[in-house]
């Protein structure tokens, strides 16, 4: 079949040529056209073949058809593949527009605040320990060796109920709490919301305290400056130094206020601390045997140190909000700018 | 409290400069609150914590300035030179109320002359911002403030009988005080009478009748002690607050009355003449003032402090401040008797045997021997604590979620009005709000009993300032009245609220609506382990139709819904119990996901509009063909194409077997199967 394997060689040739896809097309639509493509012109051609070579002719043809079709479609599938790239490389994007983010909310400040001590404490071997705020005036006061009618209570303008219990004015109950339903050693922390008459500026009627408690054998004045150490530059900065000046709380027995140095300025004075280079942060003390003997818990064998802090100013502090009550405004453009 | 420095000086030397003396009163316990130059002179604002009481007077303050620096402290004259008429020939007193008044000191002056008070005095008392009045009532003024003793100068003439009575005010009399009040007293009260009527309220002020005038010759001096208690309660109950009573209240010097009273009378005779009479009245309850003492420990001192602390130290600290200290001989220890200075007495509260805590002695010397000499170092308490509750680990879990869920966390008040408290259901429906006893203000009056009126409002607050979403939630106490145990039940709940629309059309925006908050409860719910069944309800506050309560296990613990009242774009709310929360199937255990393909399927029903999604989802439940993995709504679609009062809804159908690669035949086939039990029972027409 001379001119079949003429047909043959010529596709070979032509299909050679072909660099793009319009070629492929015009290549296509002539030999395998469905009504003047050379193929079925081929096909159509065996009308005019001897009949005793048709059958010959007929093979070849449907050879010639398959290698065509074939060829066709690997030649198709490798252009759609150069297509494809073409195409791909030529779609840039703006890469700068935003991406789509998932919906994230917040955590509020003083959670924040008080999961990062929770946590510091937790790394020191403390638990957690919680309580009611709506109290019986014997654990947030007597106790806690408020006397009756003192005007110790006078600095903790207390909320009463109708009820007759009081909101706690501390979370110091806590502490008796734990006192009265376990035995040393304790370490806990007790943060909660705790609750003052004093409205203004500067105080919010509800604000958030955490408190420390360690009662074992020999725990010295010593532990508590080293825990109230450890603790301070984790939550602040390595280089934080703290001053304890002598000072009273009914509950314990010696007691100080603690200062910190400005974190600020690091305490070389600025507005923030009044120039003095320190910030008064929280107020400790060995707890009072009068206290430890209310628990139940014999002051002669057992010594203790508790410590406390408002966690609102901490929270301040770290996200420079200016004013108490800002924390409880609960504004969502200000809660949900506290992220990581 | 206002300390002049030249004051100070009189009693004990200073160095300089004042700073110097600021730092040093500061590290043992007397916080300096500011200096301010006052002519030749420094004024010092110290304040004194409520327990030192001894420190509310230039001589306390300088007996610590004497121990700081160890010098000697000069005590005041307490000596007047006496006439030969005899006090108790010129007046009397009598103590009916021993409770009341432990102690009452009296010495009489006759002969003076009321005037102004020579220089000095009125310096004195201008140094610490005090007002100069008259002699005898500055030199009164002027041993509060030098040795802590209150007093208070009577005019001899006008005392009925020249006769003192200390007992408690009858109910319906009357006195007018000082300050020209008239105060209606009550016998809760302690006075100081004449023989007919009230010329003073005890520990707290005097009385206008028998005030010192210019005509006055005769004076009588009175110096007591008071039980800080029944000067509290008539302060309190009057509204009343002096100089007077601010020390009784805390605990004043029951030793101090007899010297205090003498200075005065030797002043008094100085700067207004007359004649001191003999001796002085000294009415006084056995034992008073107490003696009071114990031991201490000096190697348990050591071993408290965590320092070694000189004994030599500890010694000249203690006595410098009163303390009289005594060596217990006993081999191989380190003791001492220490006794209390009757001006210290209300700081050591004894032991139930009367001896006074090591822990207080401890103090005294820690306080001077510095806070700052003391090393740091850590406890060595093996192991841990105590592992976290489940409820804390849940609390902080739902904060997680909620957050990561794009809610914003919120802290809201605990107390509320009780509009706000009536505007939303609460889960304890048979409780009222528990009210304060002194609020603030109406608006945080009753103690809330749900979180939903707080949050709804902070998410209108919100809203109002231009908010395009809102979406926070609150996890806190509520209150509920339990008077079967000692405090108000005061369980916690979780809510949150949503509305608004969140996002953009660039980032896909969301129109939230009630199933948006639903799938956030769904999520803790799933979270927490726990299965909770909607069940739809009328509840006050939310839209009816919109609304359900949350159920597990049969007992209601939450509720969700569509806020009723609106403004802008409408909010929905929901809120759950914590405690609904525990105890659920939080185990690690999973399914392995089938090695095989899983063939999906889709399956339009429709079906009338009031039929429940959870009646569909039971029906398909119950029917459960044969290695079907899960199915889901997709779609509800009510309108063109669904006939009137009907709804269609598209569930989609994932089957897979564990063991095999199902054909599309086998699922085809189950599915009809499905259709027609669904359309044969239900009526359902797929």
């Amino acid at each position: 079949m001379k001119e079949i394997d003429e047909l043959a060689s010529r596709f070979e040739r032509e299909a050679a040529a072909v660099a793009d896809r319009a070629a492929w097309d015009e290549l296509r639509v002539r030999w395998v056209g469905r009504k003047q493509g050379l193929v079925r012109a081929a096909l159509d051609g065996i009308k005019s073949v001897e009949s005793a070579q048709r059958r010959a002719y007929g093979e070849a043809v449907n050879r010639l058809k398959e290698t065509v079709e074939q060829r066709l479609a690997a030649m198709d599938e490798s252009l759609a593949a150069r297509e494809r790239e073409t195409a791909r490389r030529g779609a840039a994007v703006d890469v700068t527009l935003p991406g789509r983010r998932p919906s994230l909310g917040s955590i509020h400040p003083v959670t924040r605040v008080v999961r990062e001590m929770v946590q510091i404490f937790s790394e020191m071997g403390y638990s957690v320990a919680e309580g009611p705020e709506a109290e019986t005036d014997y654990h947030n006061f007597g106790a806690l060796n408020f006397p009756a009618d003192h005007p110790a209570r006078d600095t903790q303008d207390t909320f009463f109920l109708q009820s007759g219990h009081l909101l706690r004015t501390h979370t110091s109950p806590v502490q008796i709490r734990t006192m009265l339903s376990r035995k040393p050693p304790i370490r806990v922390i007790c943060p909660g919301r705790v609750y003052r008459n004093d409205n203004d500026l500067r105080h919010s009627p509800m604000f958030h305290q955490v408190e420390g408690l360690a009662v074992a054998e020999g725990i010295t004045v010593g532990h508590l400056k080293g825990t109230l150490l450890a603790f301070l530059r984790r939550l602040f900065a390595p280089d934080t130094e703290i001053r304890l000046r002598p000072s009273f709380f009914p509950f314990t027995e010696p007691s100080a206020e603690v200062d910190i140095t400005c974190q600020i300025c690091k305490g070389s004075g600025c507005p923030t601390c009044s120039g003095t280079g320190w910030m008064e942060l929280l107020g400790c003390g060995m707890v009072d045997p009068r206290v430890l003997a209310e628990c139940g818990i014999d002051p002669d064998r057992y010594s203790g140190f508790a410590f406390g802090m408002g966690s609102d100013r901490v929270a301040m502090n770290r996200y420079n909000i200016p004013n108490i009550r800002t924390l409880f405004d609960n504004d969502e453009r200000l809660l949900r700018q506290v992220r990581g | 409290m206002l300390f002049s420095r030249s004051w100070l000086s009189e009693y004990v030397d200073l160095p300089e400069p004042t700073a110097e003396i600021d730092k040093r009163l500061t590290d043992v316990g007397l916080a300096i609150e500011g200096t301010e130059e006052n002519g030749e002179d420094v004024r010092i604002d110290v304040e004194v914590t409520s327990n030192r009481v001894d420190c509310m007077n230039h001589l306390g303050v300088a007996r610590e300035l004497a121990v700081i620096y160890g010098r000697p402290l000069r005590k005041p004259p307490v000596s007047p030179s006496e006439g030969t008429e005899r006090v108790e020939d010129a007046a009397r007193v009598d103590i009916e109320d021993e409770e009341g008044c432990p102690r009452f000191v009296a010495r009489v002056v006759r002969g003076v002359k009321i005037g102004p008070s020579p220089d000095w005095l009125r310096q004195r008392l201008e140094s610490i911002g005090s007002r100069s009045i008259n002699n005898v009532v500055d030199v009164t003024n002027f041993i509060l403030w030098e040795m802590g003793q209150p007093l208070h100068a009577y005019d001899l003439a006008k005392l009925e009988e020249h006769r003192l009575v200390v007992r408690r005010a009858r109910a319906g009399e009357t006195l007018v005080t000082l300050d020209g009040v008239e105060r209606r007293l009550t016998p809760e009260m302690l006075v100081i009478a004449d023989a007919v009527r009230p010329v003073g309220l005890a520990g707290v002020m005097g009385g206008a009748d028998s005030e010192v005038t210019d005509a006055t010759t005769d004076i009588l001096i009175e110096g007591a002690h008071f039980d800080r208690r029944r000067v509290r309660i008539a302060a309190r109950a009057l509204g009343m607050h002096t100089d007077a009573s601010h020390r009784f209240e805390r605990g004043a010097d029951p030793g101090a009355c007899l010297d205090g009273v003498s200075r005065a009378a030797m002043l008094i005779a100085e700067v207004a003449g007359g004649t001191v009479l003999a001796g002085a009245i000294d009415q006084r309850r056995e034992g008073v003032p107490a003696s009071l003492g114990g031991r201490l420990d000096l190697d348990r001192l050591d071993a408290f402090a965590g320092a070694p602390i000189p004994a030599a130290d500890a010694e000249r600290w203690l006595t410098g401040l009163g303390f009289e200290v005594a060596e217990v001989a006993r081999a191989g220890e380190r003791l001492w008797d220490v006794s209390v200075p009757s001006w210290r007495l209300y700081d050591f509260q004894p032991r139930p045997d009367g001896s006074v805590y090591e822990a207080d002695l401890f103090e005294e010397v820690i306080r001077h021997f510095g806070f700052a000499n003391i090393p740091a170092a850590l406890p060595g308490i093996p192991g841990a604590d105590a592992p976290r509750t489940p409820r804390q680990i849940l609390r902080e879990k739902l904060r997680d979620l909620l957050a990561a869920s794009g809610y914003a966390e919120t802290v809201g008040f605990a107390f509320q009005s009780p509009e706000m408290d009536a505007a939303f259901s609460s889960l304890r429906p048979d409780t009222k709000a528990m009210p304060l006893a002194n609020p603030l203000s109406d608006r945080y009056s009753v103690m809330r009993r749900s979180v939903v009126p707080n949050l709804v409002e902070t998410a209108r607050f919100n809203q109002r300032r231009g908010l395009p979403a809102v979406r926070v939630f609150e996890i806190a106490t509520v209150f509920y009245e339990n008077p079967a145990a000692d405090v108000p039940d005061q369980p916690e709940h979780v809510a949150l609220v949503c509305g608004g629309v969140v996002g953009s059309p660039w980032q896909r925006e969301t129109a939230l609506d009630l199933f948006d908050l639903k799938g956030a409860v769904e999520c803790v719910a799933e979270a927490a382990g726990v299965r909770l069944e909607v069940r739809p309800a009328v509840l006050t506050g939310l839209l009816d139709g919109s609304s359900a309560e949350l159920v597990r296990d049969g007992v209601r613990v939450g509720y969700f819904g569509r806020v009723a009242t609106e403004e802008g774009y409408p909010l929905y709310v929901a809120e759950i119990a914590l405690a609904g929360l525990e105890g659920g199937d939080v185990s690690l255990r999973v399914a392995a996901p089938s090695r095989f393909p899983g063939i999906d399927a889709d399956l339009t029903l429709t079906h009338s509009v009031v039929t429940p999604w959870a009646e569909i989802d039971r029906a398909v439940a119950g029917l459960r063909p044969a290695d079907l993995v899960s199915w889901e709504m997709t779609v509800r679609y009510q309108g063109q194409g669904v006939p009137e009062g009907a709804a269609n809804t598209t569930v989609h159908f994932l089957y897979n077997s564990p063991e095999r690669s199902l054909t599309q035949e086998e699922v085809n086939e189950r599915q009809l199967a499905l259709a027609a039990e669904l359309q044969r029972r239900f009526g359902w027409k797929a």
